[in-house]
């Protein structure tokens, strides 16, 4: 397959996942019943609410509401926020960067103790890294991210006050925040990496370098390493995708002004405009990631980047 | 045989798991204290082993003086609950869609596999937040909301593993012996996907326990006066200054039980399952 | 004499108990000289290959005993690091069996055949480029200075062992191992990777071993044989001798066990029973239980008897002549 087809074949189906994703919000969104209900007070005359069921085009087929609501969300208007009174979608692009901050720094914490850890592990397969690394894993696996957080916050931030605990600033506020989002799935990283790496450790090319005088340093970090990074890179998408996830709670806790907190607390003033671009967005983000991942990793894999 | 299955048995992690569940069952006649009863008196009570503790709360109390451990205890029962449903449901819907893609295949597959890539193009915590927004919280939302996120992930798996079965001599024999499909179903591809499953749910437990804690902690999921381990944990965010054993130790409870059924999971995926192991 | 190995013997420390790989190989290989080592899989040849540059399996091999000796340089008492940066790819290099595995298939060739040449300071910074061209030149590789940036999934199976062929020659290694280096390649290509290694000998000279499981690629190559049976040497002579005149059972089982050309169909011989278990070997000759001239005498040790002029065997029936 070509580049250009496979790019446009990724891209459909990128778009396919985003209406899909857009039509489950939408027809989520309403079954919370008559969305009427909302914008006017109870006592309101039958008239009134008549007027705005036609005004808002509430009178029609729900797929013709889905209809305009795709082709006022393909224009960018998501309405206006209800508690905000500026249109949902710059509350959440407003918003967006210090999410896509978070997330790349809890991404970057997550890789950058997975790799060594995952390569140290299958280096000294059995050896105590391995063992305390498997430890800290099961650990990771059970600790939900925010109690993490709020144990970052109650150490770090109450008891021995290095770190600040909430809100955005300077690169200390990112910190704990990284720490929390990007904990729980180095868990996962490190098990894709040691695995990967004992696999590369025992290929007949590892073996022949080292009959050829390679140094260890140089077998282990590049040779190897660079192959046991292809399936990392290849899920980095998703992991990212993770953060995104994971934002929603860890934004709330520290109160990082991002989409996650904002869609959160939009849920609470049952602002939905707010809370349908949120979280469209988020799976835009989400898609996009994948997308971008798969095009990028036939860089790092050139029988991949050929075979296209 | 029998001695082998019952080698490297994780003892610790099924106690645990077993106190969890006497928790859950016993209800509120083993409880030390009522664990809604507020005693303004004893608020930030510490633990028993620091200065100013009492050894009628172990593990001290919260800021409106209720015991922590009673309400621990009594928090296991919403974790157990919500694990029960959420796990019948989602594995049933699951293990119904991926044997009905595995086994017809076609369209059908590719329709069914399309909506699961669809709706995993939306972060699961995002799915719980706009059903949160339309439905009442609690916990029902929370159950739905967690079988909406896992019933893809038993598809795919016991999708695959029928595909395999499918190729078999005797389901081929079957079919052509004029067996009704529903027989086939029950009689052969159920029996031959159930270890699979068991190991699924067991592994999933861990996870919908951390699910419906965040989910509450956000205040999405349990309401009061309903005691959950995810809302004591919100509770007593607010006075983290004040008093540090209300964050750690509804913590360690959800740690401790999901560490426990992880390694149960391991240990019986290891015994059961071991093709399951790259999950 | 370039490489002389005296009575060594590999260890692996398996669970099930120690397995004697190597036991008690000796031999010599002259500059210039191609020694083929041959023998069934599992008879301790490649483990030999790997002895000699002390690359066991970690934490389970060892060098338990005896000497190899290169250019007069003891090499089982040298430490890893001179190891790596003194023999390993700069006096011995070895190439494995299967170039499909062989390269790195996330680096370009350019990097890879590079990497010996820095390792060993034989070319540095800009000049390393073209020390790799030119050693792609030397193994006959089409317009190598274009190919550089390729990757190895763009070459042939022939081009790969070309360029597996180059990483090991680019420091003029004293002595070059080639483990089953045509086994993976079909019958053409081994013929050019026969002519290449010919070729690489005359140009510098080394002494190769040939570790191979098929006579009729020895015999192309070889100027002596050494026959392995369970860790051990059996037989080892000049290769005309070791073809017209066999003189130990197994050697004539393996030559009988070569499919002719218009040979009888039902001639392929095979040779009965398995080699023995090396983790505890019987005592006296290794080959007695399988063997058709089997005596009461074989259950001890058998001598090495001199037959001619570097034509040695291990065997009784021999003593007794």
């Amino acid at each position: 397959m070509n580049g250009a087809r496979f790019l446009l074949r990724r891209l459909v189906q990128g778009l396919v996942s985003i209406l899909g994703a857009s039509l489950i919000i939408f027809v989520i969104s309403r079954l919370s019943g008559d969305p009427v209900a909302l914008l006017v007070p109870a006592d309101a005359p039958a008239s009134v609410i008549a007027d705005i069921r036609t005004r808002f085009g509430l009178d029609l087929p729900l797929w013709r509401q889905y209809l305009i609501f795709l082709g006022n969300a393909l224009t960018g208007d998501f309405g206006n926020s209800y508690r905000w009174q500026m249109p949902a979608l710059r509350l959440i692009l407003d918003r967006l960067p210090a999410t896509v901050e978070l997330a790349i720094c809890g991404l970057i914490f997550s890789v950058a103790i997975a790799v060594p850890v995952g390569v140290l592990s299958a280096v000294h397969r059995g050896g105590w890294i391995d063992r305390l690394g498997r430890v800290f894993a099961m650990l990771g696996q059970a600790m939900p991210a925010f109690w993490v957080g709020l144990l970052l916050i109650l150490v770090f931030a109450i008891r021995l006050n290095w770190l600040p605990a909430f809100g955005q600033g300077g690169v200390d506020h990112l910190i704990l925040p990284s720490i929390a989002l990007g904990w729980y799935p180095v868990a996962a990283q490190t098990r894709v990496v040691r695995s990967a790496m004992l696999d590369v450790l025992d290929s007949d090319h590892i073996r022949l370098a080292r009959a050829l005088g390679t140094p260890e340093r140089l077998i282990v970090w590049k040779y190897a390493l660079r192959n046991a990074a292809i399936p990392l890179l290849t899920m980095l998408g998703v992991y990212f995708a993770a953060m995104l996830g994971g934002a929603f709670v860890v934004e709330t806790i520290f109160a990082w002004p991002g989409v996650g907190r904002t869609v959160v607390e939009a849920v609470f003033s049952r602002d939905f405009p707010v809370v349908q671009a949120g979280v469209l967005f988020t799976s835009i983000l989400f898609v996009l990631s994948n997308l971008l991942v798969d095009l990028g990793y036939g860089l790092v894999d050139p029988r991949i980047r050929d075979a296209r | 045989m029998r001695a082998r299955f019952f080698r490297g048995v994780p003892w610790l992690a099924i106690l645990v798991l077993a106190a969890v569940l006497a928790c859950a069952a016993g209800g509120e006649a083993i409880l030390p204290h009522d664990p809604n009863d507020l005693d303004l008196g004893s608020a930030f009570l510490p633990p028993a082993w620091l200065d100013g503790g009492s050894l009628s709360s172990p593990l001290g109390a919260d800021n409106l003086g209720r015991d922590i451990l009673s309400r621990i205890m009594a928090g296991s029962r919403v974790s157990v609950i919500v694990a029960f449903y959420a796990i019948l449901f989602s594995g049933g819907i699951g293990a119904l869609a991926g044997m009905v893609c595995g086994y017809f295949g076609g369209r059908v597959d590719a329709a069914l596999m399309r909506l699961i890539e669809i709706q995993q193009s939306i972060p699961a915590i995002a799915l719980a937040l706009i059903l949160a927004a339309a439905l009442e919280p609690g916990l029902t939302t929370v159950v739905v909301v967690i079988v909406l996120t896992y019933w893809a992930w038993y598809a795919r798996i016991i999708r695959g593993e029928i595909m395999a079965l499918k190729g078999r001599d005797y389901i081929a024999f079957a079919r052509v012996a004029g067996v009704s499909t529903p027989v086939i179903f029950l009689r052969h591809l159920l029996p031959n996907i159930f270890n699979t499953l068991v190991v699924l749910a067991t592994l999933q437990v861990g996870q919908v326990i951390l699910f419906e804690a965040s989910l509450s902690f956000l205040g999405l999921g349990i309401q009061q006066p309903d005691i959950s381990w995810g809302l004591m944990l919100s509770d007593a965010r607010q006075y983290i200054t004040n008093a540090w054993w209300a964050i750690t130790m509804p913590g360690i409870a959800i740690m401790l039980t999901c560490l426990s059924a992880n390694v149960f999971g391991d240990w019986l995926r290891d015994r059961l399952d071991p093709q399951l192991r790259q999950l | 004499m370039l490489l002389s190995v005296r009575n060594l013997q590999t260890h692996l420390h398996l669970r099930r108990g120690v397995l004697r790989a190597v036991d008690g190989v000796s031999l010599d290989v002259a500059e210039g000289e191609t020694l083929g080592l041959v023998g069934e899989s599992g008879s301790g040849k490649t483990m030999t290959g790997l002895s000699l540059l002390r690359l066991l399996p970690k934490g389970s091999g060892r060098i338990a005993g005896g000497s190899i000796s290169l250019d007069g340089r003891e090499l089982t008492t040298l430490s890893e690091s001179e190891l790596v940066r003194e023999i390993r790819g700069r006096r011995i290099a070895m190439i494995m069996q299967d170039p499909m595995t062989s390269l790195n298939p996330v680096f370009s060739i350019g990097d890879q055949v590079g990497n010996p040449l820095r390792n060993h300071d034989i070319a540095r910074g800009t000049a390393v480029r073209a020390a790799v061209v030119d050693v792609l030149r030397r193994v006959r590789l089409p317009s190598p200075a274009d190919r550089l940036d390729d990757h190895p999934h763009q070459f042939s199976g022939g081009q790969r062992q070309r360029i597996v062929a180059a990483m090991a020659i680019g420091c003029t290694p004293r002595l070059l191992i080639a483990d089953e280096p045509t086994t993976a390649l079909d019958v053409t290509i081994q013929v050019q990777i026969i002519g290449l290694l010919r070729q690489i000998q005359a140009d510098t000279g080394a002494g190769i071993i040939l570790i191979t499981h098929d006579l009729g690629v020895a015999a192309s190559l070889c100027h002596r044989i050494a026959v392995m049976y369970a860790g051990q040497i059996v037989e080892t002579g000049p290769v005309r001798r070791i073809y017209r005149q066999p003189a130990h059972p197994y050697t004539r089982a393996l030559l009988e066990a070569i499919p002719r050309l218009g040979a009888k169909r039902g001639r392929l011989a095979a040779i009965q029973g398995q080699p023995p278990s090396l983790i505890d070997p019987p005592t006296g000759c290794r080959f007695a239980p399988r063997c058709a001239l089997r005596m009461d005498k074989c259950a001890e040790a058998p001598p090495e008897i001199t037959l001619a002029d570097g034509h040695r065997a291990a065997c009784w029936k021999l003593a007794d002549a």
